[in-house]
């Protein structure tokens, strides 16, 4: 007994030091301004390029191990575009700066303490800090997603068989997000009052077609309080009636998709259901990219001009974008539930907008189950609404499940700003009357 | 000469139109099978046009086909943004028209070749092989029955498909259309023609503008808004599957499908307006609305059917048509004349007696008309606060089911008298004020992974028969409610990627003035339970993507011992083409007794029996059985394979 005590105490002292370390300025500028004395190089890496299964050996070091793969497969090629900053909002970095040193982490994972607006940890992370992956996933859940308030429509959700690129089912829906606390940008900040029950954030989301889901809607709201479960309501058309869902599920593959509700945005549980682990930084090929120089598709007409990008690779599964290198941070999490379907997921997040763009997912054997890719666009190039939000845009999403040989992918048309997401969209009240 | 009128087409002007507009609509719609391309390149919901094509194709075991229904609906959306105070106005319609070709394809079972000559059951021995409709002792001014005016022809003994007479009273049901056979049709509750049931959409309420309504919100500052939603609509409270508790403003369609078919299907839209205020969230609450519901439409009843139609709750529409045919045109009654009155073979049986019009029977249904005491109101409050959603529900509106009220002047079947007899057997149709209060609530069960629902309303104005009460009806408060427990649960043998959906629901009834006892001859009073639960199962699961859904539905009557279980397969073949084949089976016991009223006498009579007197509690099958055995055990004779094509255009 005294032996575990000793250990546990001689434990404590090694972290102490990184659960008390003090950001400073300089830490914040280098966390959101890495390109500014220059951009990533690689020997086998140049704007321009195109990797192939001919030449992705050498690029092996820049690729994450399913994408290197899928590559030396013939999935895919991916054309190499220069490194661009994604420059942040500035009231998102002066948050961070404002709340400098304030925040901590709790005993408990899933605990946090101090903290207002911004990024929670901008320091570089450390690999003797034994809490590093911890705090990389609560820089995560706190990065400037959809800013303050965004939406998503139409959002294209293709069904694709990955051998023969079938689109098999193709669901359209709109999306909306708020964030009801550490709010930067637009007014209130940094919190919406009242909020009785502490709502972090608020999803809604709206099937438009096809006919047999129409009019199905999806609203979820998150707490501040990470030990909370999601509340989740579900409006079906055909029931003319919001039922409450039971959010304990989140490995269910969502509606017939390849995804988990767990798995929108990289990563959708609580801090609390994995275990984190910071796994090192390393220059990877991202798919960042400016929307208004991709080769666009035709498929959706949108009056406004706007065109979505277009799908490549093995049965469309993939996004024709653009990939540049960006300074990366790798981050294992392991779900805690022992019935959990995933034995770990490896995210690639990228270090200037903390925005996750590659995740591995692993089923209980430790195989390779699915490989999911974000695109992200720069939001200057974009709808001209979005430009100078700083928010890095999600573009397209591909979730490819190896195993089943089957992807799902999405297609975004994202706008950034208040009148995207009024409070009272976030209501059952709101469901029952819009449909 | 046999009462049967030239075919009633009077909706023709109607389908007319119908059609008219569904051609306009689909030109209007033509080449947006995909979403319209809004103006402001905002949204793609700005505006939209759907139309789709279902054939619905049912066989029912013994019977045929049952179903043979062909729909086009047409449903339209569009933003039509700020306008006035309205932040954001929209407009909604939803178009339906639809043909069952199963009345033509079947019509020896639901048509104009429906239904034969019948024989009902004498077990005094006085008629052998019993008596003919139209023979039976015969009573005052009998004369006709059997005769040009009411022939034995196109009828069925009510309630033979589910069970025998078994020494109880029976009596002749016509079962052709209306428009075939006008014997026992009811007039503007239960008279449709052979077209108003295959087409039942085109009829004199414009039932084929399924709805249309306009809605908004008005901005009032603070967080705070007024919803306005004024037209023909579904006002949808509540929050359990299948059975309604809460979810009682629009009346229901139970000739489509019984209870069967997804309510937003078979509920009957009305002309409401509701008006709404968002208060949104406080220092209290997460989120909380005040709704007020004016149904200013003229009254409309739930659909039970029609005598001869394949689909009826309870088999309730026969039993009216057998009862309104005995009022107008007189019929013979099964079982009825104690055999040791008449000096019958078997003393201790009953003879067939021969009423004449007038006697028994129902007189009229007394649909209430527009007025605007007759319109219908209610108000809820409705929110969120730590974790539980609810709502508490006030509603006051007129039964959508129909009561029997006894008490009206009939002629005594022996002497000839007319006059307010207690205890007979003649009814008027009412629809009487129903006042409901409510409530009902959800909230998650982590630890279970589970959600629970709950919902629970006191009704005040409900009548139920009652075999002790001179009127035979009484009126009883009821207190109904629901528990529901969904749970998305991983069967991995089954699927190991896709949570399969585990829903159950108890349904409880609870009489509070219910009467009820043990007379010489058997129980007598009112029919229903006193108390009752219903528990329904759903299990879902999802293959390939969710483009195929393999599901069974199971809810059992527990007093009634009935269950139904409907097993289906859902396959989405593309987006725009679903197929989905299903079964409806039933077990159990199906149909069950309970006091006829046979044993009371209402009337002076030659044979010295004191009156009124109450009924001695001698029961059968019928006539309100039907009570006991409730809509599951009513239906027990209806297993059926069903198959159901949906394509969008």
């Amino acid at each position: 007994m005294k032996q575990i005590a000793l250990k546990s105490l001689v434990a404590a002292v090694a972290v102490l030091p990184w659960l008390s370390y003090a950001a400073t300025e300089a830490d914040v500028d280098n966390a959101f301004y890495p390109y500014k004395s220059g951009v990533p190089v690689h020997p086998a890496i140049k704007p321009g390029m195109v990797i192939n299964k001919g030449n992705v050996a050498s690029a092996k070091d820049a690729l994450d191990p399913a994408m290197f793969q899928h590559i030396q497969d013939g999935w895919l090629e991916i054309a190499v575009g220069p490194t661009t900053s994604f420059d942040p909002s500035k009231n998102y970095v002066e948050a961070t700066k404002k709340n400098l040193g304030k925040v901590k982490l709790g005993a408990k994972l899933g605990e946090l303490t101090g903290y207002v607006a911004g990024r929670p940890f901008p320091e570089e992370p450390d690999s003797k800090d034994s809490r590093a992956g911890e705090k990389l996933a609560w820089n995560f859940k706190y990065f400037f997603n959809y800013g303050d308030n965004g939406s998503i429509g139409p959002f294209y959700w293709s069904f694709r068989d990955l051998n023969t690129g079938k689109v098999e089912r193709r669901i359209n829906f709109n999306f909306s997000f708020l964030n009801y606390k550490h709010r930067v940008t637009d007014a209130p900040t940094p919190d919406l009052a009242p909020n009785p029950s502490q709502f972090y954030r608020g999803i809604y989301a709206k099937v438009l077609e096809p006919l047999d889901i129409k009019d199905t809607q999806l609203l979820i709201h998150r707490f501040e309080d990470d030990s909370k479960r999601d509340e989740a309501y579900l409006y079906l058309g055909f029931q003319r009636r919001v039922r409450r869902l039971s959010t304990s599920q989140t490995s269910d593959a969502f509606l017939g998709t390849d995804l988990m509700i767990e798995d929108f945005e990289g990563y959708n549980g609580r801090i609390s259901d994995q275990e984190w682990a910071y796994k090192g930084t390393a220059n990877i090929l991202a798919p960042y990219f400016n929307h208004d120089q991709q080769q666009l598709s035709n498929e959706f007409q949108e009056s406004d001009g706007y065109r979505f990008l277009d799908v490549t690779g093995k049965g469309g599964c993939f996004p024709k974008a653009t990939y540049q290198l960006r300074k990366s941070y790798v981050l294992e999490g392991k779900p805690l539930e022992p019935g959990h379907p995933v034995s770990r997921r490896v995210y690639y997040i990228d270090s200037q907008t903390f925005t996750i763009f590659r995740v591995m997912i692993y089923d209980k054997k430790g195989d390779l189950w699915k490989s999911f890719t974000v695109g992200k666009a720069h939001a200057d190039h974009h709808l001209p609404q979005n430009k100078g939000s700083g928010a890095p845009l999600d573009d397209f999403f591909s979730m490819v499940d190896v195993q089943a040989k089957h992807c799902t992918t999405g297609q975004f048309k994202v706008r950034i700003g208040p009148k995207e997401a009024p409070v009272n969209l976030f209501t059952t009240q709101t469901m029952r009357g819009t449909s | 000469m046999l009462a049967i009128t030239k075919c009633r087409d009077g909706g023709g002007r109607v389908r007319l139109m119908a059609y008219g507009l569904l051609v306009l609509a689909g030109i209007l719609g033509s080449g947006r099978s995909e979403p319209v391309m809004a103006k402001e390149a905002k949204d793609l919901s700005d505006q939209r046009v759907d139309i789709f094509y279902e054939n619905a194709t049912f066989h029912r075991d013994h019977t045929g086909l049952s179903k043979f229904r062909n729909t086009l609906q047409m449903e339209v959306d569009k933003k039509l943004g700020r306008i006035g105070s309205f932040d954001n106005l929209n407009f909604h319609a939803r178009l339906r028209g639809s043909w069952d070709g199963a009345f033509q394809m079947n019509d020896d079972k639901f048509g104009d070749r429906a239904g034969g000559a019948i024989t009902l059951e004498d077990t005094s021995g006085v008629f052998p092989g019993g008596a003919a409709h139209g023979a039976g002792i015969p009573l005052f001014n009998s004369g006709g029955v059997g005769g040009p005016t009411n022939p034995n022809q196109g009828l069925v003994v009510l309630g033979s498909h589910l069970h025998p007479a078994d020494g109880g009273v029976t009596f002749g049901v016509p079962v052709r259309p209306c428009n075939v056979d006008s014997r026992g049709c009811i007039k503007d509750y239960m008279d449709a023609s052979r077209s108003e049931l295959e087409s039942p959409e085109f009829n004199d309420r414009l039932d084929f503008i399924r709805e249309i309504d306009v809605s908004g919100l008005i901005p009032l500052g603070g967080g705070r808004n007024l919803f306005i939603k004024v037209g023909k609509q579904q006002v949808v409270w509540g929050r359990t599957d299948l059975f309604r508790v809460l979810d009682v403003i629009n009346p229901v369609d139970f000739s489509r499908h019984n209870i069967y078919d997804e309510l937003q299907d078979i509920r009957i839209p009305m002309w409401i307006a509701q008006a709404e205020y968002r208060m949104g969230a406080s220092d209290t609450f997460d989120d909380l609305n005040l709704q007020f519901v004016w149904n200013f439409d003229k009254f409309r009843p739930h659909n039970l059917g029609q005598g001869g139609s394949p689909y009826q709750i309870l088999d309730a529409a026969s039993f009216f048509r057998g009862m309104k045919n005995c009022w107008d045109n007189g019929c013979t009654v099964s079982n009825f004349v104690p055999g040791a009155l008449i000096g019958a073979p078997n003393p201790a049986g009953f003879a067939p007696a021969i009423f004449g019009p007038n006697q028994i029977g129902i007189r009229q249904a007394h649909l209430p008309s527009w007025s605007l005491g007759n319109t219908q109101f209610g108000v809820k409050l409705e929110g969120q606060k730590g974790g539980v959603g609810f709502s508490l529900n006030a509603l006051s509106y007129r039964s959508q089911l129909p009561s029997l009220r006894g008490g009206i002047t009939s002629v005594n079947p022996f002497m000839g008298t007319s006059a307010v007899w207690p205890h007979a057997l003649a009814f008027d149709i009412h629809f009487p004020r129903v006042n409901l209060i409510g409530g009902s609530l959800d909230l998650q069960a982590d630890a279970i992974k589970s959600v629970f629902r709950v919902e629970a309303a006191l009704t005040e104005g409900e009548e139920f028969p009652n075999t002790l009460r001179p009127e035979l009806f009484s009126k009883s408060k009821v207190f109904r409610y629901v528990v529901g427990w969904d749970r998305p649960t991983f069967i991995p043998f089954l699927n190991k990627n896709r949570a399969f959906l585990i829903s159950g629901q108890l349904f409880g009834q609870h009489l509070l003035d219910y009467e009820y006892s043990d007379g010489p001859l058997g129980p007598r009073g009112i029919p229903d339970w006193e108390n009752n639960h219903i528990l329904t199962l759903l299990i879902k699961g999802w293959y390939q993507n969710d483009r195929l859904s393999p599901q069974v539905i199971m809810a059992h009557d527990v007093r009634a011992e009935a269950t139904t279980i409907a097993p289906s397969v859902e396959w989405l073949v593309t987006d725009n083409l679903k197929l989905t084949l299903g079964a409806n089976v039933k077990v159990g016991d199906g149909a069950r007794k309970f006091d006829d009223n046979r044993s009371a006498m209402p009337y002076t009579n030659p044979f010295g029996i004191p009156n009124p007197s109450v009924s001695q509690g001698l029961g059968g099958f019928e006539p309100i059985g039907r009570f006991r055995a409730g809509p599951i055990g009513m239906a027990q004779k209806e297993d059926e394979i069903q198959l159901t094509l949906r394509y969008k255009f």
